[in-house]
């Protein structure tokens, strides 16, 4: 597999790429370049209007995208976005706006990432929402029982199907099954599960799911919404503008009633088109026992990484991601990252855009090495033994 | 290192050396170069804003020259407050002004110069420029 994805080929300061940054971005295969590189050479034109050849098949290669997701994901609505950040505050104008009012209920969970939090405050602020925050325990999970006492009166639950910092998977069957007793709607953080597992939108029963397609191996810049009909027909248009109307005329406007209007301006084209190749690479894959392969690295890893005196912040449980999330007892993180570099290694170190939950567990940053399918033993075999001779060397 | 003199003369000792992980290990020891700000005077004033690490800068002009007090929790970020105490050493505010970050690059010890949350050193750069030029 490898070889399909040319960065993986090159350098990093003298020294093979390790790249170990997966759950912030993912490499491309070969494909998705490709696709991308074919729209722009070959057909490059705007979508939904024009009735020449390049318009159509710009038109086709983007709603393809659409329908990949709709069967991939068994979603009856598919707002294409771009990215999960702008899918959430799509949830917050679109939906919130239009059936919230002042004193209603959000519950959100201190295992959030930012992009799930900050819509929320600011719409909190703007109409005067109580914004109802479910703690992290010890254990790295949330506290249901605080989560089933926040729901009354809630009308609507967000949270991380799997958390960025610690891979813990929250039990989303759960907390979509108690919401909906309480009638209130639920949004998906799916941005780190949607790469690992396979997902069906309509049988989890969320309302609302956003996930990014570069965690995935397809381009940055574009992600989706997957809406349940229901939700769906309470949204209010959020941007006004091009693709988005059926009439417009100085005595005001009339909008399209499928997902266009949603899709305001000159859409994501290229993105959706080299998405739709990311989607078609992936069905050659198997989740199930990729995710295994990769979760039985992540145990591994962790169980070095504290042999070598540090802290790991995560569980690895069986339906958790492989991200190892971890910290020296003295060395500090960007420090590490650097010294990891200099040896081609990828890590992301910092707050993660989870401050609250580093809050909660009294640190201010991790260093967090994230595995993908194209990571491998040796790779990880590597990583502990290049860490070990820079603690040994700097520590 | 104690012995290096000019900025430019630090340049070329990092140029001369091709393993990375042996440049960050001299900019760890110039760490110690800095006039340490004890932790106990870290406050928001002092505060590198957007940076990863805590590190904290005290400027001040004295007798028409520049002195610069630093600390950090990165012994890199703090490194390359060594390389800058060096290269502000004895010079007065407006030959300070006309250091650009570009020597971090040229050293060969920093991916980006780019201004981001994440940029450590670029923070701090523009945190004691900023900081020189007010108190002009």
């Amino acid at each position: 597999m490898r070889e399909q994805f040319p960065i993986l080929q090159r350098e990093v300061n003298g020294h093979p790429l390790v790249y170990f940054d997966n759950a912030a971005t993912t490499q491309k295969p070969q494909v998705v370049i490709d696709a991308m590189n074919d729209y722009y050479t070959n057909s490059n034109a705007n979508v939904h209007r024009a009735v020449h050849t390049l318009a159509g098949e710009a038109t086709d290669g983007y709603e393809a995208c659409r329908t990949t997701l709709k069967t991939r994901f068994n979603a009856p609505k598919v707002i294409i976005t771009g990215g999960t950040t702008e899918a959430i505050n799509l949830v917050a104008h679109a939906w919130g706006k239009a059936n919230l009012s002042p004193g209603d209920a959000v519950v959100l969970t201190e295992m959030e990432h930012h992009s799930d939090i900050v819509p929320w405050q600011m719409l909190a602020k703007e109409m005067d929402i109580e914004l109802r925050y479910v703690p992290v325990q010890q254990d790295l999970t949330l506290d249901m029982e605080i989560f089933e006492a926040s729901l009354d009166g809630a009308k609507l639950v967000c949270v991380v199907h799997i958390s960025n910092v610690l891979g813990v998977c929250n039990p989303v069957d759960k907390i979509i099954s108690l919401s909906k007793q309480k009638g209130a709607k639920v949004l998906l953080d799916a941005a780190q599960s949607v790469p690992h597992q396979s997902i069906d939108f309509q049988k989890m029963g969320a309302d609302f799911m956003a996930f990014s397609a570069h965690k995935m191996c397809g381009p940055t810049g574009i992600g989706a919404l997957l809406v349940s009909e229901d939700a769906f027909q309470q949204m209010e248009p959020f941007m006004g503008g091009g693709d988005m109307i059926e009439t417009v005329s100085i005595r005001g406007s009339t909008f399209q009633t499928n997902e266009h209007k949603f899709e305001a301006g000159t859409p994501k084209i290229a993105e959706a088109i080299g998405w739709n190749a990311a989607l078609k690479w992936m069905e050659q894959i198997d989740l199930d026992s990729e995710h295994s392969r990769l979760l039985e690295l992540a145990r591994w890893l962790s169980q070095q990484l504290r042999e070598m005196g540090m802290t790991v912040y995560g569980r690895h449980d069986d339906d958790d991601a492989a991200v190892v999330s971890f910290l020296h007892p003295t060395m500090n993180t960007e420090d590490l990252a650097h010294l990891l570099d200099a040896r081609g290694f990828a890590v992301r170190t910092g707050h993660h855009c989870a401050q609250p939950l580093l809050e909660r567990l009294n640190i201010t940053g991790t260093v967090r090495a994230s595995l993908y399918f194209y990571n491998s033993k040796e790779e990880v075999e590597n990583f502990v033994k290049q860490l070990s001779e820079i603690l040994e060397r700097f520590a | 290192m104690s012995d290096v003199i000019t900025l430019e003369e630090l340049i070329e000792e990092f140029q001369d050396v091709d393993d990375k992980m042996e440049r960050l290990e001299m900019v760890f020891e110039l760490s110690e170069e800095v006039d340490l700000l004890e932790v106990e005077f870290w406050n928001d004033l002092t505060r590198v804003r957007g940076c990863q690490s805590e590190a904290h800068v005290l400027v001040s002009i004295e007798n028409e020259v520049v002195k610069l007090k630093a600390g950090a929790d990165s012994k890199l970020v703090q490194g390359l407050m060594g390389i800058l105490t060096i290269a502000l050493r004895g010079i007065s505010p407006s030959k300070a002004l006309e250091l650009t970050p570009d020597f971090a690059g040229e050293m060969g010890v920093l991916n980006s110069l780019s201004p981001s949350r994440s940029n450590g050193f670029r923070n701090m750069f523009d945190k004691v420029m900023n900081e020189i030029q007010n108190k002009m």
